[in-house]
């Protein structure tokens, strides 16, 4: 007969692991104590130097690699020089192109244009019937990056037909190019190789753009129909910089022998600046390596800052780039960014609202944890103005200049700079930003904070205490706010109450920022917020074709839709002449005019402060280009490689406390099985 | 269960269809043709330019027309391209579904076991002052922001600590799992405090049950009863739960993904919202939508698996 009853199994008390409290301290223990001290080396041994090797150790002449870690907030749109507008492929870029003409990297007060690719500044030649030329010589010698697409792989000479190609490129609109129509209404046949490329396949060869002029392989002249001296601006563009048609036809992003080649319209380049990209990974990085065979540019001889004009000898007339390889890193959130810099893998920090506490003080300065350290901190001041927007055919505010200017008084800008701005960007008194000609710093905004004026305004404008004096209702406004973020929504909050102070009655239309501008552009406005303009090129035209008449939108960016014959005479006076007494004056009739008519309230120019690495000193500090010139930056790699390490020490007691809590956790869990057990 | 798959499968495709539905109406309701194009080509490209992109874009035909059109791609599989990168998007979808499960599988599976085991270990300890100090703990870490983990994962960790990158990452063998080690752990916490809690309560429910009182009356160990037999029945109830998050993993972790670089389609979706990137953000939420539903067929397949009473019919 089975027996299907089994007593119950002994348990052996000596065997099973968890019939025994754990102890760490004895010897049949060892094993896990091995383990708990091998991850805490592992740990130790990670490295947290996020940054790839670089290329190379050592240089040919064996002196040492030099590497700058710099970083983007956003992937490039695109790598194609006609197409990119966004400041993070225009930086992108930079490394890559180099352009006709530069910005002295050292003067920003006023800005200043010096020769790049091209041998002088151009001069301007009359051509009679109000038209105007500009013959441009290429500096020989200046060679593409080497590259497959080019015979033997070896880069050919830039020449005139290269610039010509750029233009002609503008004018295809396959490129969708945004640079097209601002050079279309000047370059003489741009608009007529336009309409051809609209018909049929673009044909490179047939279709030559009538107002460029080869001369030779290093000179073209450019024709213009009116007199436009900011045409030099546009040569310190990239959309202008030179491009081998070669690898256009070559990177087309088609399938070749059976391998995809990428299109240049995107993700390669093939360029003449003094880096080479290497390495585009998308929300990553981007790498470059320096091209041995540029020899375009060398660093300058004159304007040094006063305060850093010894330590810059150093670098006069030296051959540039002065490292070896750029490296940008991908950050889309400001804290990482915060973080790489503190520990040193990127050679700066930018004090953004995440970092300003901890990298600035309230005096701004640098807090005294950086300045041990050996940071140094530049102030960058945009050049760019922003300001709200009246509507000027709106019957309310349009019409009546007292209230225009009664509700730009009662705003205190100061205050929101302080509240929004660590007190960084600089209150604007005049439309133009500090370093274009035509900037006066001692100018002060009429319609500036003044609570008095403000109510007395209001009084003359027919609303005393902000009621109708005719019909006693109380006034209301409508502002047209971006609030996309919950600080948006405390920049609207802000404004209201300035404006409500007068006792006028303010209605907030919350709403996106491009559907703010949606409806600035329609007209369907009284205030706007959020609006302001960042120089494109550093010219007044720039800045005052915001108001010119001809401007309304949607062709336009006259928002406010301001009308002023005496204005647009100015306008278009000023915009064609060449820097000197008449256009200042001309400037500052303009000045006066925004300043009576008051269409918008000014609110500030954008500032920020960086702080540099003690490796990274900058040798310039330029904001035309936004993070640009990067040719002229200077890395001290023996000063990073000795303080780096000290600055990301790694302990080893964390890691081993972290044990012997799990562990010490686990032992008092068995013991206390074993004593419910019983 | 053929037969049933069938039909599951053909009740996807008109959920599927009201998905692309309801996103391409709150597309074009929300965001304008010219606010789409001011957000792509910036505030400053206006007039003739932006039409001209408003146009190759296809976005001035009528609406249903839009809506042929982007059905005809999706049943193509054509995602179209990037507004903002110009990058296909099929290829961004493929390049960036790695990245992510390289976070979310391995966090995904640590999770698991680790909450499965602080389960366990609860029950083990049941009533005891430390199994409610952890469910405190658990608590705790589940009330905790994910933004929150993440900063203190930096600060505390890779800043102070120094022990992991704070950001990046790249494919570099196993020099890839350096990039991993912050997000994942990251990610287990933010798993770990809901799981733990829910996998407790499923398997205290177990511990009382008949089975258990027989398996301890054959004498067997605490630990043998809760590994083998607890653990094997409460799993019935867990895979249901958990089966579902699997096909989503291939999105990734937004946040996590956003804040230590890591490229995968989780930031590729949190930069496309930020951009406007129109493209992107209807495909992804196709995406999402066949995977959240291959992942609800999958539990059901798993649930008649792991249960033989469940037949599937």
């Amino acid at each position: 007969m089975t027996n299907f009853w089994k007593p119950p199994r002994q348990m052996d008390k000596s065997v099973s692991p968890i019939s025994r409290p754990l102890n760490l301290f004895r010897i049949s223990d060892f094993g896990l104590r091995v383990f708990l001290l091998c991850c805490a080396f592992a740990l130790c041994g990670c490295d947290n130097n996020p940054n790839p090797p670089p290329y190379h150790e050592r240089r040919a002449d064996g002196s040492p690699w030099v590497v700058r870690y710099a970083s983007l907030v956003s992937d490039p749109k695109s790598f194609d020089p006609q197409f990119a507008y966004d400041v993070t492929a225009q930086r992108a870029l930079e490394p890559v192109y180099d352009r006709l003409l530069d910005y002295h990297p050292m003067k920003a007060d006023p800005f200043e244009l010096i020769p790049s690719m091209l041998e002088e500044i151009p001069k301007r030649e009359d051509a009679g019937e109000g038209k105007v030329s500009y013959l441009c010589a290429l500096k020989p010698g200046i060679l593409f990056h080497d590259d497959p697409c080019f015979p033997d792989g070896k880069g050919r000479e830039v020449v005139a037909e290269d610039v010509h190609f750029s233009f002609q490129r503008i004018c295809d609109p396959k490129i969708e190019s945004p640079f097209y129509e601002p050079l279309a209404q000047r370059v003489i046949g741009m608009r007529e190789a336009r309409e051809t490329a609209k018909d049929a396949k673009y044909d490179y060869d047939k279709v030559r753009i009538a107002g460029f002029e080869t001369i030779d392989a290093h000179h073209f002249r450019i024709h213009l129909s009116e007199a436009y001296p900011q045409l030099l601006y546009w040569f310190a563009l990239h959309t202008t910089t030179p491009m081998a048609r070669e690898a256009v036809e070559y990177y087309d992003g088609l399938v070749h022998d059976g391998t995809v080649r990428p299109s240049i319209h995107k993700f390669y380049t093939v360029g003449h600046g003094p880096f080479r990209m290497k390495e585009y990974v998308p929300r990553q990085r981007i790498r470059y390596e320096r091209f041995d065979g540029y020899h375009t540019s060398v660093f300058p001889s004159d304007g040094f800052p006063p305060e850093k004009a010894q330590w810059l000898q150093q670098f006069a007339g030296k051959p540039l780039p002065l490292f070896d390889e750029l490296h940008f890193a991908i950050i889309l959130d400001t804290i990482p960014g915060f973080v790489l810099g503190r520990q040193g893998y990127i050679d700066g920090i930018t004090a953004n609202k995440d970092a300003f506490a901890a990298v600035v003080t309230r005096s701004q300065e640098l807090t005294p944890k950086y300045k041990a350290r050996g940071l140094e901190l530049e102030k960058v001041m945009m050049p760019n103005t922003f300001f709200l927007s009246f509507n000027m055919q709106d019957p309310v505010v349009g019409k009546n200049a007292k209230l225009r200017k009664a509700i730009s008084c009662a705003f205190d800008v100061a205050t929101y700079c302080d509240i929004f701005y660590n007190g960084v960007s600089p209150v604007a008194q005049q439309l133009l930003p500090r370093g274009l000609f035509g900037f006066d710093p001692n100018y002060k905004n009429p319609n500036g904070y003044d609570p008095e004026k403000a109510k007395r305004l209001l009084a003359e404008a027919g609303y005393p205490n902000g009621r109708d004096a005719k019909t006693g209702e109380q006034l209301t406004l409508t502002v047209e706010e971006p609030a996309d973020g919950s600080e948006l929504r405390q920049r609207a909050e802000y404004e209201k109450r300035a404006f409500e102070t007068l006792g006028i009655k303010i209605i907030v239309n919350e709403n996106t920022h491009a559907r703010v501008l949606e409806r600035l552009e329609q007209g369907s406005f009284q205030l706007g917020s959020g609006t302001g303009w960042m120089a494109d090129y550093p010219d007044a035209e720039n800045f005052f074709f915001l108001f010119y008449s001809k401007n309304f939108p949607r062709e336009g960016a006259n928002y406010c839709r301001y009308s002023r014959p005496e204005f647009d005479a100015a306008y278009e006076k000023m915009a064609t002449m060449e820097n000197g007494p008449e256009r200042l004056a001309l400037i500052q009739q303009m000045n006066a005019m925004l300043d009576e008519d008051c269409p918008i309230i000014l609110q500030f120019s954008k500032a920020y402060f960086s702080a540099t690495q003690p490796w990274a000193r900058w040798t310039h500090n330029n904001p035309i280009m936004e993070g640009g010139f990067n040719k002229y930056h200077q890395v001290d790699a023996a000063e990073r490689e000795r303080l780096q390490p000290e600055w990301n020490r790694k302990p080893l007691w964390p890691g081993l406390a972290l044990g012997a809590l799990i562990f010490g956790g686990l032992g008092y869990a068995i013991r206390w099985n074993r004593k419910s057990n019983v | 269960m053929f037969n049933y798959l069938v039909r599951r499968i053909l009740y996807a495709v008109p959920i599927l269809l009201g998905v692309i539905l309801i996103t391409f109406v709150l597309d074009n309701v929300m965001t304008s043709p010219d606010e789409k194009a001011s957000r792509v080509l910036g505030p400053k490209v206006m007039g003739k330019a932006r039409v001209e992109w408003i146009h190759n874009r296809g976005l001035d035909l009528p609406l249903p027309t839009q809506f042929a059109r982007h059905l005809g791609k999706l049943a193509r599989l054509d995602f179209g391209t990037s507004w903002q990168t110009q990058r296909d998007l099929r290829d961004v979808f493929l390049t960036g579904a790695l990245p992510s499960l390289l976070i979310t599988g391995p966090g995904f599976v640590a999770a698991f076991c680790a909450s499965v085991s602080l389960a366990l270990f609860q029950v083990f300890v049941r009533n005891s002052p430390l199994d409610r100090g952890l469910t405190l703990l658990s608590v705790g870490l589940m009330s905790v922001p994910t933004m929150v983990y993440v900063i203190f994962g930096q600060a505390i960790l890779a800043l102070w600590l120094s022990y992991f990158p704070a950001f990046g990452f790249s494919f570099a063998g196993f020099g890839t799992v350096r990039f991993l080690l912050l997000p994942v752990t990251i990610f287990i916490f933010i798993n770990l405090g809901y799981d733990a809690r829910l996998f407790r309560a499923i398997f205290l429910e177990e511990i009382n049950q008949d089975y258990v009182r027989t398996a301890h009356a054959k004498g067997l160990s605490n630990a043998r009863v809760l590994t083998v037999h607890v653990f094997k029945n409460g799993l019935i109830a867990i895979i249901t739960l958990v089966v579902a998050q699997v096909p989503k993993l291939v999105l990734g972790s937004l946040l996590i993904e956003s804040l230590f670089g890591i490229p995968g389609l989780g930031s590729v979706l949190v930069q496309a919202i930020q951009t406007g990137d129109q493209p992107v953000i209807m495909a992804s939420v196709f995406l999402g939508s066949v995977l959240y539903i291959t992942g609800l067929i999958a539990t059901d397949i798993c649930y008649a698996l792991a249960d033989p009473r469940i037949r599937l019919s």
